[in-house]
């Protein structure tokens, strides 16, 4: 049967139960998530439960389960950016989109995921969107960067 | 090899290589578990059977501790009370503690080490779990607030019954037991065999009452409730109460479903004799045919049925097409009531008393209405009826036994045997040979292997053919044989019983919740003695019944009534 995720079982010929977190991870590389369709098909491949396979896949952080916005907020919550109020900017990311960590806004714009230590502690408190780093925020500045990312959402990655 | 260790100051004898908590056990000093299932790999989650080793710096769980020789040990040093009071009140923490309004109110294990460690107040709080009730299944409920995660739901579902509806999901202290993406058993691969309700230690997992829907119905004028009582469910109130066969526990149970309000009450063992019959005669039909080479499988376990329209729909042409034996009194007697009840101007309602919670579902399954109306309206099982009995105030030994209602009022000893594991297999292989071979008194004899390592199976040469049967309880198991069927090309066995329920109904979803209890083999003994207390042997001595058959349902269209059909579900699996 030639799904979706055909090319990626090339990979795992095996169909060994290892093989499931790399899988689920080559999964989540390509299609940015994963879906329940996907999971299904996981586990019709490997035969494992489907369940068992979710109570894995939901163990871990690291695994999403619906798209990411096509900005993607990385908030640091690591010792320094914690000592230097990322709580605050956590408060105030949650209240300007509207979504708690892990989810996605309603138009698919922004999705919020708290990480630990992202290792530029001098630069504290600190977001990441899509790999840009944003440093030393306030909750002002924080507003300014999210309005200018909301303004120019259609321009913003258009050459690439 | 046995040598002794000390516990508590006094010698223990113990054998090599075993558990300690089985050998602390085994020589009656208790020690309290929440996670621990015999015969299971243990799982050290609830960590409350910790005893004091000496030589050991930390406290050890003593369920995935081998005995050592000239080991130490207290089971109930100051320490080790300590640590286990601190963590029940750990698993109390957010607990919604409320007891009263629980169905595992007094039968309940984490009630009963509050009151053990002697705990009068709260003394850690967190936030309660939010996660929703699951009132989606026809058989089962859920109501993860209650649940302390201990896993043997989990592990019971996925090892004993391979199914793996239910499991742990997401991590630390957001882990919920749930069913596949957190959607609501109805629509997970659940069979309903309700095995999670007999293992859960507080009320997580119960059933889906019906209580409440009987109570109005035998209340309301505009009703006609009638019951009919399944052999399974008297073997297992006759073991609860201890009743001995010469006390009629089918009459005592009768006379008090009377005294509640049922206008009638018939013998479902009846249908029972009905359905071996119909069952045996389909196997006889297949074995005239030279092509088949399938053995045909028993369809009387609901649980079984959706399993294998879920996981092995391959199998279902070779399922037996006979209604099971709940289903065909509930067609059986919505016939033979509606006439006396359209004359008391009164709706007709059916209520099977049976020792499964999958029944629930089987009477709300679609081959299994007519006409937007179910046979079998409610299913009470038996932990529902001894509540009712004692919320009706009832001593059922004071009241003296009465028979079943006219015409269906007796049945063979085929319906007790039909409550264990095995029984089925006897009753239907006797009555295939009443039907080739008729009454002849040198008949083949049906013995089971008394090895219990060896195959459940049994060769009989009747006629001019050699039949096998073979028999297989809990879905693990039975998976294992059909397997084994496959691989090893077998072409012996003809006819497969096959029971969701490890035991069979003796060890059903629907039975009463015992603590560290066995109960099957004591209930399969009380079904046995009553079984032998029988005149009726046989189906065959059912005369109504065959009768009926012959008569009432002489034309076609009425025996397919009799039949019904499966077929594969999709489920999230």
């Amino acid at each position: 049967m030639d799904t979706k995720l055909s090319s990626i079982f090339e990979n795992y010929p095996n169909k060994q139960r290892d093989d499931l977190i790399p899988l689920l991870h080559s999964i989540q590389d390509q299609f940015g998530y994963l879906s329940e369709e996907f999971i299904i098909e996981v586990g019709n491949y490997l035969n494992i439960s489907v369940n068992k396979i979710y109570g894995v896949a939901t163990f871990y952080d690291n695994f999403r389960f619906g798209p990411k916005g096509k900005f993607h907020i990385r908030l640091c919550h690591g010792t320094a950016c914690h000592v230097a109020g990322s709580s605050n900017i956590l408060s105030e990311l949650e209240k300007l989109l509207r979504i708690s960590n892990g989810e996605t806004d309603k138009n698919g714009l922004f999705s919020l995921e708290v990480v630990s230590c992202i290792g530029a502690c001098g630069l504290a408190p600190l977001i990441e969107i899509n790999e840009e780093y944003f440093s030393q925020l306030t909750t002002e500045s924080l507003k300014d960067i999210l309005n200018h990312f909301r303004e120019n959402h259609n321009s913003i990655y258009e050459d690439q | 090899m046995s040598f002794n260790i000390q516990v508590n100051n006094k010698p223990v004898e113990v054998h090599e290589g075993e558990i300690l908590l089985n050998a602390l056990r085994r020589n009656g000093i208790k020690i309290p578990t929440l996670c621990y299932m015999h015969g299971f790999t243990p799982s050290g989650a609830c960590r409350l059977c910790v005893v004091e080793i000496d030589g050991k710096r930390d406290l050890v769980t003593s369920c995935a501790y081998p005995v050592e020789p000239e080991m130490v040990v207290k089971t109930n040093s100051a320490r080790v009370i300590k640590a286990r009071k601190s963590l029940v009140e750990m698993l109390l923490s957010n607990h919604p503690d409320d007891c009263l309004y629980c169905e595992r109110n007094g039968n309940c294990e984490l009630q009963w080490l509050a009151e053990e460690m002697n705990i009068k107040e709260r003394k850690y709080f967190s936030s309660k779990r939010s996660d929703k009730r699951d009132h989606s299944s026809p058989s089962v409920y859920r109501d993860p607030a209650k649940c302390i995660l201990c896993s043997r739901c989990v592990r019971v579902c996925e090892e004993v019954q391979l199914v793996t509806a239910i499991e742990f999901i997401s991590r630390a202290d957001k882990t919920s037991v749930n069913s596949a993406f957190s959607k609501g058993l109805n629509i997970s691969s659940c069979i309903n065999c309700g095995q999670c309700i007999m293992v859960c230690p507080t009320g997580a997992l119960v059933d889906i009452s019906h209580i409440e829907k009987v109570q109005s119905a035998l209340a309301s004028d505009k009703k006609y409730p009638v019951a009919f009582l399944s052999p399974a469910f008297v073997a297992s109130v006759s073991d609860h109460f201890n009743l001995k066969p010469s006390d009629k526990p089918a009459g005592l149970i009768i006379a008090a479903l009377k005294n509640m309000g049922f206008r009638k009450v018939y013998d479902l063992g009846w249908a029972v004799d009905m359905n071996i019959h119909l069952e045996a005669s389909l196997l006889l039909e297949r074995s005239k045919k030279k092509d088949t080479v399938t053995p045909l499988f028993s369809s009387c376990c609901p649980a079984w049925i959706k399993y294998a329209e879920e996981f092995v729909p391959e199998m279902i042409s070779d399922i037996s097409t006979v209604k099971s034996p709940q289903q065909l009194m509930g067609y059986i007697v919505k016939n033979h009531e509606k006439a006396e009840a359209e004359k008391k101007k009164q709706q007709l309602y059916t209520v099977s008393l049976m020792a499964c919670v999958a029944n629930k579902f089987e009477g709300s399954r679609e081959g299994n209405t007519r006409k937007g109306e179910s046979e079998v309206d409610a299913t009470l099982t038996i932990r529902e009826f001894l509540k009712m009995l004692r919320s009706y105030g009832i001593n059922l030994l004071r009241f003296d036994p009465v028979i079943a209602d006219n015409p269906f009022d007796h049945s063979s000893a085929a319906g007790y045997q039909v409550s264990y594991s095995g029984g089925k297999a006897e009753a239907v292989a006797m009555h295939l040979n009443h039907l080739i071979n008729g009454e002849k008194k040198n008949g083949p004899k049906f013995t089971p292997p008394k090895n219990p390592g060896s195959k459940k199976e049994v060769k009989l040469s009747i006629g001019k053919q050699e039949f096998g049967f073979a028999w297989v309880s809990g879905i693990g198991e039975a998976q294992k044989y059909f397997d084994q069927l496959v691989t090893e090309k077998r072409k012996d066995i003809h006819y497969v019983e096959v029971m969701a329920c490890p035991g069979g109904c003796a060890g059903g979803g629907g039975q009463p919740v015992y603590y560290f209890q066995d109960k099957h083999k004591a209930r399969k003994k009380t079904g046995q003695d009553l079984e032998k207390s029988l005149k009726s042997r046989k189906p065959s001595q059912n005369i109504h019944m065959l009768e009926y058959l012959n008569v009432r349902l002489a034309r076609k269209e009425e025996k397919d009534v009799l039949q019904t059909r499966f077929k594969q579900r999709d489920v999230i699996k």
